[in-house]
């Protein structure tokens, strides 16, 4: 247990209970629910942040993720949502509003991508260090170099290690349900961690799905008001963030990773809470697709797993034993669901749509992890990774087939050729 | 539905002939303040070096503002001295905020509780809430977050603590060092004498000529009950409000530990440091005419940081000093318009001045 799980009558409190809505959101609600709308992953994400009525939304422009704040704006603007709207003067302010709102006990909700995610980077580790469970949309979208509004995974992934909850959704259906469990797993006063819920730039954020809406009473039951035990409240003072001797470090830098490890029971029965509660059953961290009898399988997260998936089919149809295991969430990785995932495995690719310069495999971010997570298993398959999609470029059905080519050859050779493959690049 | 935000009121305290903004040379050694509050949400038990001009100002200000009352500190000597793990010296809620945060985390403690109050979800009444930045927190690299809580008007009072330099760090130069004080970035040598190069930016006149929709008002720890008039007119006034106050600092500027107020009288008598309200009602400027008018030699001759200066660098100050007196509307006496002339002077060590107090060269 950590000390952000303050026991005590101030945490018991039925204090910052729901805050109320306005009459048209009310109305609104009423009138959605139990319907399908056509929404983009942005407008999504807005209908999410709408139902878990936040408090305090922190915004600035960058594209592709300002249309949820675009969307949040007109909800703000016509009476629906009642949220303090501020537009900051650059992501670090954005951060930073979001991180002052969620110490007063407000439920904040802020976004960003690309540079935009980069720029807000002081602010990661500061605000999951101070267990404040703020909620960040992102779109993703390539770092500069070059100038590119497409999606690359490297912007969220470079916090990855910052504390903070994150996990990539595939379908504006994804990305509404993704806000709400991330929320409902970050505020438990048990968890009490920021968290990222991540779609790619255009494939998901600017690409209309159904997105079935819930009714408000539903969203209130599963996701209880934002309450923080510790808030910055005069009626009970409280000191944020002082400085520590060093003597002090080692234990509360314990405590941040076990918050980590603690958040992953948390996660299970909140994305079981919600399969109950809404009837949309995801796997707690690995989506397995056709596994259990896969002699190769690609490991992948967010929005190209939706291409993947087809692809694995008419790869099924010519006899290719191939499955794909899908991270639900990357932070905390999940090393032993990936472990079980890909027990009968034997060559595994990780598709990277992520730059990982000069690291172990100089390829992406996300094989290194896979490779650990899977050296601690019984069974050890060949790993390797393709790095495909990058700069927001598809990954069409064909390198697909070119990925589940090279692994069946490392299955032949008994060895892969390299830690990393660049898809378009090699024979 | 949405409930009505109350907000608070707090009462001015006398002034007359004890304040800054009053012009009564009989009650400017009047330290007997009776009807100041009993209560110290800044209480004993922080690390601040003796004499600490910014720990005077966060004990007046606190003082001022009460119990109901959250503060953000961003980093900086304030939050290195103050706040020690599992001891605290705040009787109110009190965060650290990244250094550049200042503006943006109290924009955002602002806006929450807005919200909260207004959905239901606190009951009220809306906290007095301040930020205590730095002069590089500021100044410097928080500039932009403060002004744009500026620009959008959150309620909330937005102070800069001035000590004119990185003290935390070490005494590096901000943007308010001002000309020729010394720092461990700005030392004198043979190639540049000065040391400190630069004048200081206006920052308090940028904020409300930037925003003159805000409440915004120059201080100094040397009068105390203006310092807490000021901060309960900046948060009395409905929207963000900015308060630039003058602290020395006796480690980086190199004076005896008990002439802090003092000093915060002397820089105003020098001219170097105009005390001064912002009305944003009449969008008007009140100065604060001080009675005594003294060459800034008797303000730089107390601390070490000017110890170097040669007799053309106290001519450059005293005329930035002339400039002032003529912008707040003073007249100049013919000494110090005489002290423009570097033939006025001789180096800062062998000058004849009022109270020679530190013969010392550093910082």
């Amino acid at each position: 247990m950590t000390t952000a799980g303050v026991e005590g009558a101030w945490a018991q409190k039925r204090d910052y209970g729901p805050g109320s809505r306005t009459p048209d959101g009310e109305r609104l609600l009423a009138d959605l629910a139990g319907t399908r709308k056509r929404l983009n992953g942005c407008a999504a994400a807005a209908y999410a942040a709408l139902y878990a009525n936040v408090d305090v939304i922190t915004a600035y422009p960058i594209r592709p993720y300002t249309a949820i704040m675009m969307n949040l704006s007109q909800f703000v603007a016509d009476g629906l949502l009642d949220a303090e709207y501020l537009v900051a003067d650059g992501e670090h302010s954005q951060l930073s509003a979001a991180f002052g709102a969620g110490s007063c006990g407000a439920r904040a909700f802020t976004g960003s991508s690309g540079v935009g995610v980069t720029y807000a980077y002081e602010m990661y580790s500061i605000i999951s260090g101070a267990r404040i469970p703020v909620h960040m949309s992102i779109a993703d979208r390539t770092l500069d170099p070059p100038g590119d509004f497409g999606s690359e995974h490297t912007d969220a992934l470079c916090t990855r290690d910052m504390g903070w909850l994150m996990g990539w959704a595939a379908t504006p259906q994804e990305v509404f349900d993704k806000t709400l469990i991330a929320m409902a797993i970050g505020e438990d006063p048990r968890v009490l961690l920021p968290q990222m819920a991540v779609q790619d730039g255009y494939f998901v954020s600017h690409i209309a799905g159904e997105v079935e809406m819930p009714s408000a009473a539903q969203v209130d039951a599963y996701l209880p008001p934002y309450r923080l035990p510790f808030p910055l409240d005069p009626r009970r003072p409280v000191s944020h963030g002082p400085q520590i001797h060093p003597s002090q470090g080692p234990p509360l830098q314990l405590e941040r990773a076990r918050a980590m490890e603690d958040a992953i029971p948390v996660i299970r029965q909140k994305t079981d809470e919600f399969g109950a509660t809404f009837g949309r059953h995801y796997a707690h961290f690995v989506e397995e697709y056709l596994l259990d009898d896969a002699d190769i399988a690609l490991v992948i997260s967010g929005g190209h797993s939706v291409t993947c998936r087809a692809a694995i089919r008419l790869l099924r149809e010519r006899g290719i034993k191939i499955g794909m295991a899908r991270l639900m969430w990357v932070r905390p990785f999940p090393s032993d669901d990936l472990r079980a995932a890909l027990r009968h495995v034997r060559a595994v690719g990780v598709v990277e749509t992520n730059l990982g310069l000069g690291g172990s495999t100089y390829g992406g971010i996300l094989a290194p992890d896979v490779t650990t997570a899977l050296y601690h298993g019984q069974n050890r398959p060949l790993v390797t990774s393709f790095m495909a999609g990058l700069g927001g470029e598809t990954v069409p059905a064909a390198e697909f087939d070119w990925m589940a080519g090279k692994l069946t050859q490392a299955l032949e050779r008994g060895a892969v050729e390299k830690p990393a493959h660049w898809v378009g690049f090699e024979d | 539905m949405a409930r009505e935000v109350i907000r608070q009121f707090l009462p001015l305290l006398e002034e007359e002939g004890r304040g800054a903004a009053t012009d009564d040379s009989a009650g400017r050694d009047r330290h007997y303040l009776p009807d100041t509050p009993e209560e110290d949400p800044y209480q004993a038990g922080h690390r601040t070096c003796a004499g600490c001009g910014p720990a005077i100002e966060y004990r007046w200000v606190l003082k001022a503002a009460g119990q109901d009352t959250v503060v953000a500190g961003p980093t900086g000597c304030m939050y290195v001295a103050n706040s020690t793990y599992l001891c605290t010296p705040y009787t109110v809620p009190w965060a650290h905020t990244p250094i550049a945060s200042g503006g943006s985390f109290t924009a955002g403690m602002a806006a929450g509780y807005e919200a909260l109050i207004r959905k239901g979800r606190h009951p009220g009444p809306y906290p007095n809430i301040i930020t205590m930045s730095g002069d590089g927190s500021a100044a410097d690299i928080g500039l932009g977050a403060i002004s744009g809580a500026l620009y959008r008007n959150h309620d909330a009072l937005f102070i800069c603590y001035d000590n004119e330099c990185y003290a935390n760090t070490g005494i590096q130069v901000s943007p308010t060092t001002p000309y020729a004080g010394m720092t461990t970035f700005t030392p004198y040598g043979k190639a540049i004498p000065e040391g400190t190069r630069l004048p200081p930016k206006n920052l308090a006149r940028m904020m409300a000529e930037g925003h003159p929709h805000c409440y915004v008002a120059t201080a100094t720890v040397g009068y105390p009950v203006d310092l807490m008039n000021k901060t309960r007119k900046g948060l009395n006034h409905r929207g963000a409000a900015f308060m630039h106050c003058f602290t020395p600092c006796q480690k980086g500027w190199v004076y005896q530990t008990s002439m802090t107020v003092e000093i915060g009288r002397r820089v105003v008598e020098a001219g170097l440091f105009p005390v001064w309200e912002y009305d944003p009602a009449e969008r008007k400027y009140r100065y604060f005419h001080p009675p005594v008018q003294r060459p800034v030699t008797d303000y730089l001759a107390m601390q070490g940081r000017f110890g170097h200066m040669l007799a053309e660098h106290i001519a450059t100050v005293q005329r930035q000093a002339n400039r002032n007196w003529e912008t707040i509307g003073m007249d100049v006496p013919a000494e110090l318009r005489a002290g423009e002339d570097p033939e006025h002077h001789r180096r800062l060590r062998d000058e004849t001045y009022s109270m020679p107090l530190n013969r010392g060269v550093g910082a």
